[in-house]
């Protein structure tokens, strides 16, 4: 183990811009996967809280566009094995002056979902608002949206960046906002292992709605899929970028070097020798690279959490699996590229050590 | 070892640099190649070590042509040393940690480096230290894994007459315990050290002197 060090600490220059380059690769792969997980995993805690169930618009491909009437929630309520079922209006809309704010309807069975931390819960013509918002607002006493005024009765913390971030009010008056009834219902159930039949009788009341268990609902949404996948093409990209740096510098050392592999070739020691002495040097840059890149990336997160321009919507969450996997990417990162330069100086012919034509 | 080349020619290209070399080295002699530059002491050289593969002609190790050695790295570590006319010490390594590089038995590293005169430079790297102290440490590598064969090109090349003498002597008598030298070197002075001198000239064996 010492002797990569010397070597890396040798060709410090090299080394450094092998690193930065590896660390940056490493927080873009942590930052982009971490935000995007963030807004999955935001959302999905929004819908599964008290909701075992979904129920849409049938074929909709975005929540923001389902719109169902409300009035079925009563049928629904009645099914055995149902414990609650509550209604949500999802709308986004300006909140002077902020741009566009989230906007939550939900009935009133909902409301205990949200943590007061000032005031009560809203009536009619009234709003609460999460924390974050509360506080860019300075604790207004009104808010305007849709050209309308509401009051606003209390504020409520919650651990969803989006609720947090976001306005709620009671069905009717979102209804009205947004010209709809109701976007969602969520149930809970008392007994989750009737879903599927509860799911199937919910379906045939109302063809025109479609009802999957949450977590179902999750893992086929096509949002996330779209959210997942481009998280998951600039990963890829910041993966290759990564290689292609480290290809370029270590074509660079193992050049600088070449009488150093040249000499080990002589001396009779195997190209595999070689490959693995130059696989061991990236491979240690490459662990504090990630470990540097995981405190970089945690920190940048904690600072957009708490940038009041984001208003607490982008919540980037580095879970215990992503750091495993990001730590897997890093290495193969470094092992990758590192392979060629090290076959090509495996190969170094001694030959190359004697000086042709000279005396 | 015996070495033995057989007809060995030799081209770069076109160009024809050995042509028609048959020679004998015989187990722990010390052999100088000597010659003007150009007349193909390196290239010879460079066959007779298994570096490069002649264009016509065998060499043969103890009867065995090269690809009946087996595997070339295992052959080379275990019976030739090299030294080249530039030491190729690796920078970030101590003088100790060059020669542990190549050693196969540990142990020998010390009494070696004493017998070397370089026992209280081990822990020293090659920018701290002398030329002729730094090719002392390059034969202890060549020399650590007791080869039948040492090849040098030139090893005498960076050297002052003083510390090229030193060398001169220090293979003469690694020879005299049964270690083989060939060592090529347009310096005419490696004759009163050798047992035997080929002269190159032109590609071919002007001359043999024992
Ligand atoms: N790699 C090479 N490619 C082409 N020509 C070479 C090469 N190496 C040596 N030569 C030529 O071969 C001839 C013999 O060179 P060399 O064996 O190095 O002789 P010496 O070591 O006696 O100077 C010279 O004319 C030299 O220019
Ligand atoms: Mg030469």
């Amino acid at each position: 183990m010492i002797t990569p060090i010397k070597a890396l600490r040798k060709n410090r220059f090299k080394t450094a811009l092998i690193f930065i380059s590896m660390s940056v690769s490493i927080a873009a792969i942590f930052l982009i996967s971490a935000i995007s997980g963030g807004v999955v995993s935001m959302y999905s805690s929004m819908l599964k809280t008290d909701g075992d169930i979904i129920v849409t618009q049938k074929g909709i491909a975005d929540t923001f566009f389902s719109d169902i009437n409300r009035s079925v929630t009563v049928t629904i309520s009645k099914i055995e094995g149902v414990k609650e079922v509550s209604g949500l209006i999802l709308g986004a809309a300006p909140v002077d002056p902020l741009p566009i704010v989230g906007i939550y309807g939900v009935s009133e069975n909902r409301f205990k979902s949200y943590s007061l931390i000032q005031g009560a819960y809203p009536a009619a013509g009234e709003v609460m608002l999460g924390s974050k918002i509360y506080e860019t607002l300075k604790h207004p006493e009104t808010i305007s949206l849709s050209k309308k005024e509401f009051r606003v009765s209390g504020a409520f913390k919650s651990r969803i960046g989006f609720e947090d971030g976001g306005v709620v009010m009671g069905m009717d008056d979102a209804g009205e906002v947004f010209h709809k009834s109701a976007s969602i219902f969520l149930l809970s159930l008392n007994d989750l292992s009737k879903s599927d039949a509860i799911i199937a009788e919910i379906n045939r009341i109302n063809p025109e709605m479609e009802a999957k268990t949450t977590d179902g609902f999750i893992d086929s949404y096509n949002q996330f899929k779209i959210i997942k996948t481009s998280s998951d093409v600039i990963g890829a990209m910041a993966f290759l970028m990564g290689i292609l740096g480290i290809v370029s510098m270590m074509s660079m050392v193992v050049n600088d070097r070449k009488g150093e592999f040249g000499i080990m070739r002589s001396i009779g020691l195997s190209s595999t020798t070689i490959i693995l002495k130059l696989l061991s040097e990236t491979l240690i840059i490459a662990v504090i690279a990630y470990t540097v890149a995981l405190g970089a990336s945690l920190g940048i997160l904690e600072l957009i959490e708490h940038a009041d321009k984001f208003q607490g919507y982008i919540n980037g969450e580095i879970t215990v699996t992503l750091m495993i996997n990001v730590f897997m990417v890093s290495v193969s990162m470094a092992l990758v590229g590192t392979l060629l330069p090290a076959i090509y100086a495996s190969r170094i012919d001694p030959m190359s050590l004697i000086q042709r034509g000279g005396a | 070892m015996r070495i033995e080349a057989l007809g060995v020619e030799h081209f770069y290209g076109h160009e024809k640099v050995l042509n028609g070399v048959d020679i004998v080295i015989e187990p722990g002699s010390f052999t100088a190649i000597i010659g003007e530059s150009g007349s193909g002491k390196t290239t010879l050289l460079s066959i007779l070590s298994t570096l490069l593969q002649p264009s016509v002609g065998s060499v043969r190790y103890d009867g065995k042509i090269l690809s009946e050695l087996g595997n070339i790295d295992h052959f080379r570590r275990a019976h030739i040393g090299f030294v080249f006319q530039f030491h190729y010490l690796i920078s970030y390594l101590s003088l100790r940690e060059n020669i542990a590089l190549a050693a196969l038995d540990p142990t020998l590293i010390d009494p070696l480096m004493e017998n070397l005169g370089i026992e209280r430079l081990g822990k020293r790297y090659s920018d701290e230290v002398s030329g002729g102290e730094r090719q002392r440490a390059a034969i202890a590598r060549a020399l650590i894994n007791r080869p039948s064969v040492v090849f040098a090109d030139e090893p005498t090349g960076n050297l002052d007459t003083k510390n090229a003498l030193g060398v001169y002597e220090l293979f003469k008598s690694f020879s005299k315990e049964g270690t083989g030298f060939v060592v090529a070197s347009h310096d005419k002075k490696i004759a009163d050290y050798a047992d035997i001198i080929i002269e190159m000239e032109d590609g071919i064996v002007k001359k043999i002197h024992k």
